[in-house]
C-alpha cells in the first residue's frame, strides 16, 4: 500500500488572524505617553503667625480671571516671557550682591564655615541628648546635620572655594484667580520648568561637560550615586521652590 | 526581431502572499511593544494644554503609584449646568459634581482612600509619595484645582502632577 502523504496545513487565514489581533490592539492601546509636572502639596500645618519674606525673595507670577499675565507688578501678554522673568531672577545677584536691586542675595559659604556648622550642631545634639530633650527636636537638629552634609560634599564636587547659594526664603509664586484657564497655569509650571532647567544646564555644562537632561534621564535609570551627588549639586545651586497659592473665593 | 514580444498565452502568476502573515505580524508586536493601554475613556472632554520638559509618569505608572482624576467640560452638554462653572470631574468614568458636592460628601478624599487601599501588596510607598495626576482641560478654571488640592491636602496625599501634552520629548 503506498504511504499516503500528510496535507499542509492552510494557513492562508493567518494574516486574517494577525490582522484582527494587530486592530484590536491598534484599538485598545494609545501611542501617547503621561507627561506632567510632579509638584508637592505643603503639609497642613497651623500657623500662627504667618512667616515674613522680603519682597526682594519673591517673585509673584500672578494671573487674573481674565488671563492677564503680571509679574512683579509689570503686565504683558507673551506669556514665554515669564521664563525671562525666572533667569532674572536667579541670575542678577548670582555673581555679585547687589543691595540696590530687588532681588534675592546668594550667600556664599566655605568648607570651614561649614565644618564650624557641623561641629556646633554635632555639640548641641550631644547637649540636648545628654538633657533628654523631646525625639522630634533632636531629629530636627539631626535633619539640620544632614543638609550641612550635603552641602559639604556638593561644595567638594563644585571645586572652588565657596559655594554661591540663593537666599533660602527666595521663591516663586503662582497666584491665580478661580477662572484662570489651566492652559495659563499650566504655562507657568512649564515657563518655570523651562528657566530652572537652562540654569541647571548651564552649569552641568560647565562642571560635568554634559547636559542636565542626559544626567537626569541617567539617575532616573541607574539611581547611581555619583549622579545622585551631581543632581543635588544642581539642586542646591539652583533650588526650584514654587508656591501655588490658592486663590481667594 | 521582437524580443520582447508578449506571449500572449501565459496567464499573469498571482502575488505570492504568504509573508504576509508575517508583516502583519510584524507590526502587530511593534504596536504592542510601542503602546500603552488605555486607562479608561473619561466621560468628560479633556483637551490638555501643551509643555515642555515634562517628567514621564510610566515608571511611576508601572508601579501603579499614580491616580488620575480628569477634570473637563461633560460629554453631555445638557449636563453642563449642573457643575460648578460648567466643568465636571471624572474619577475612574464616574462624573462627580463638583459645586457642593465636592464638599459635602469628600468625593476626592474618599476616592484616594479608597484607591489606596486597594493598591496591590507590593506596592509599599506612603500615600503621601502617590502620585495624583491632574488631567485637566486646557480652558478649567485653575479654582477647580485648588478645591481639589485642598482636600488631598487634608487626607495628607501631598504628592501632586499636572498633566500637559509633551510634544518634544517622546
Amino acid at each position: 500500500m503506498a504511504k499516503r502523504e500528510i496535507e499542509e496545513i492552510n494557513a492562508g487565514s493567518m494574516a486574517d488572524i494577525a490582522f484582527l489581533l494587530l486592530i484590536f490592539f491598534l484599538v485598545t492601546t494609545t501611542m501617547d505617553k503621561d507627561q506632567a509636572y510632579i509638584r508637592s502639596i505643603p503639609k497642613k500645618v497651623e500657623v500662627s503667625t504667618p512667616v515674613d519674606v522680603e519682597e526682594r525673595n519673591i517673585l509673584a507670577i500672578k494671573a487674573n480671571n481674565q488671563n492677564q499675565l503680571m509679574v512683579r507688578g509689570k503686565i504683558f501678554d507673551d506669556p514665554n516671557k515669564i521664563s525671562d522673568f525666572v533667569l532674572e531672577f536667579y541670575r542678577t545677584n548670582e555673581k555679585k550682591n547687589d543691595p540696590t536691586n530687588n532681588f534675592p542675595m546668594y550667600s556664599r559659604i566655605s568648607t570651614s564655615a561649614i565644618d564650624q556648622n557641623i561641629a556646633t550642631i554635632e555639640a548641641e545634639i550631644e547637649q540636648m541628648e545628654e538633657a533628654g530633650m523631646k525625639a522630634d527636636v533632636i531629629n530636627f537638629k539631626y535633619n539640620q546635620l544632614d543638609e550641612w552634609e550635603k552641602k559639604k560634599r556638593a561644595l567638594k564636587l563644585y571645586g572652588a572655594n565657596e559655594l554661591p547659594e540663593i537666599h533660602v526664603q527666595a521663591n516663586i509664586r503662582i497666584e491665580v484667580q478661580q477662572a484662570t484657564a489651566y492652559s495659563i497655569f499650566a504655562k507657568m509650571q512649564t515657563e518655570i520648568e523651562e528657566a530652572i532647567f537652562e540654569l541647571r544646564n548651564g552649569e552641568c555644562e560647565r562642571l560635568f561637560g554634559m547636559p542636565y537632561s542626559v544626567l537626569k534621564r541617567r539617575y532616573d535609570q541607574d539611581k547611581k550615586a555619583d549622579d545622585q551627588a551631581m543632581m543635588n549639586l544642581l539642586e542646591i545651586l539652583y533650588p526650584a521652590r514654587i508656591i501655588e497659592v490658592t486663590p481667594k473665593k | 526581431m521582437s524580443k520582447f514580444k508578449k506571449d500572449g498565452s501565459r496567464p499573469m502568476p498571482g502575488v505570492n502572499t504568504s509573508s504576509l502573515p508575517d508583516i502583519v505580524f510584524m507590526l502587530l508586536f511593534f504596536f504592542m511593544v510601542a503602546t500603552t493601554s488605555k486607562e479608561n475613556d473619561p466621560t468628560v472632554k479633556v483637551e490638555s494644554p501643551v509643555g515642555d520638559k515634562t517628567t514621564d509618569l510610566t515608571p511611576y505608572k508601572q508601579r501603579s503609584e499614580v491616580d488620575f482624576l480628569y477634570l473637563g467640560e461633560p460629554r453631555n452638554p445638557m449636563r453642563a449646568a449642573d457643575f460648578k462653572m460648567g466643568y465636571a470631574l471624572s474619577l475612574d468614568n464616574v462624573v462627580q459634581p463638583t459645586v457642593d458636592g465636592l464638599y459635602t460628601t469628600n468625593a476626592v478624599a474618599q476616592w484616594k482612600k479608597d484607591k489606596f487601599d486597594q493598591k496591590p501588596a507590593r506596592m509599599t510607598a506612603p500615600i503621601e509619595s502617590v502620585i495624583t495626576c491632574f488631567k485637566a482641560d486646557r480652558n478649567a478654571p485653575s479654582g477647580l484645582i485648588f478645591d481639589i488640592r485642598k482636600e488631598l491636602q487634608d487626607i495628607n496625599a501631598l504628592t501632586i502632577a499636572y498633566a500637559v501634552r509633551d510634544n518634544g520629548n517622546i
